[in-house]
């Protein structure tokens, strides 16, 4: 039968012997082919006022952006207001933190600058979690121009969820946003 | 003036501006992101990225005409200022910021002095090209003409 299985799925079985003939234990060989994650719209590069509109995921969203850098700030927070995000937006670690208060807007995505001017973004990260119970977790994706592999492990250490690179694209804020909030609402399932 | 010449004068400047690169897409994204809600978006920016643009060039100056120079926070302001001019889309500064970086990671202060005249020189362009495009665009609407939609 499970021989039957795995030749459905182009793979093999066999049994490994020990050294005396027996049969020790069993060898699978599947292979998978890598396919983006079911319930993950990977959209066509498309037209821009079609990616704005197609985006309703986003609409009433509260974000909180931080950032330090007037211009991006600027930019960025017009790019989520046009997803249809609810923007609140600062320019240091310490207003991202004192944005948490219990009578302020329930932030579900924080979009992060690591390179803020008080705090380092991954300090900003670590705090929000200690803030919160974990059943009401932002998600967190940090903004960087530099995406080299230390930034992508201290990324992993402090539970940050996402990236996205520096200067924003509205197709990458979209991947992202998209991509996050799909993990939120599978772990709120769970 | 009539406001097929100032159109014409628009397109020009735009186009001399991509062609030459001194501006890239992100311009043309902020541009897309300019509506009925707020028509003056591109100006607000483009002001901050001004304002912005002296005071770092400034610390550029300040830091770079000290008798020991520190490189790490000159670094620093080359960073930042690469950040915003690549978030509004103006190319040639961001390139030089880039190779101004590795002059300070090198400690190259011959290298940084070049790089701070080429970025001063580099900004001035895109102010001055950034001004005039802007300032053809408010002639065009108030003649009674809209500017061509961005592709």
């Amino acid at each position: 039968m499970c021989q039957k299985l795995v030749q459905l799925m182009q793979g093999k079985i066999w049994v490994v012997q020990n050294p005396r003939g027996f049969p020790q234990r069993m060898a699978l060989d599947l292979r998978f082919q890598l396919h983006p994650s079911l319930g993950i719209v990977i959209s066509e590069p498309g037209d821009f006022s079609e990616q704005l509109h197609h985006n309703s995921l986003f609409n009433g969203l509260h974000v909180l952006l931080a950032d330090d850098d007037d211009v991006n700030r600027a930019v960025t927070q017009k790019l989520l207001q046009k997803l249809g995000c609810t923007v609140t937006s600062v320019s240091s670690g310490f207003e991202c933190l004192s944005a948490f208060s219990p009578s302020g807007p329930p932030h579900k995505v924080v979009l992060l600058d690591l390179h803020l001017p008080d705090l380092d973004g991954f300090e900003v990260a670590i705090r929000i979690r200690r803030l919160r119970s974990r059943s009401s977790w932002p998600s967190i994706i940090a903004m960087t121009s530099n995406a080299s592999e230390d930034v992508w492990e201290r990324i992993k250490q402090t539970g940050i969820n996402g990236v996205v690179q520096k200067p924003i694209l509205l197709q990458g804020i979209i991947n992202e946003l998209r991509r996050v909030l799909l993990l939120q609402a599978n772990k709120t399932v769970l | 003036m009539d406001v097929v010449q100032l159109l014409r004068q628009y397109i020009d400047c735009k186009t001399t501006l991509f062609r030459e690169g001194i501006l890239d897409d992100q311009f043309t994204q902020l541009q897309k992101l300019a509506d009925d809600s707020s028509p003056s978006f591109v100006v607000e920016v483009v002001s901050l990225f001004f304002d912005d643009s002296e005071k770092l060039l400034k610390n550029l100056t300040q830091a770079l005409e000290q008798p020991v120079v520190d490189f790490k926070q000159v670094a620093d302001h080359a960073h930042q200022f690469k950040g915003s001019s690549s978030s509004i889309g103006a190319q040639r500064v961001k390139n030089v910021c880039i190779a101004f970086r590795t002059y300070c990671i090198e400690e190259n202060l011959d290298g940084c002095l070049k790089c701070l005249q080429q970025v001063k020189h580099e900004y001035a362009l895109v102010k001055n090209k950034l001004e005039n495009l802007l300032r053809l665009e408010q002639q065009i609407v108030a003649a009674g003409g809209s500017i061509p939609p961005v592709e």
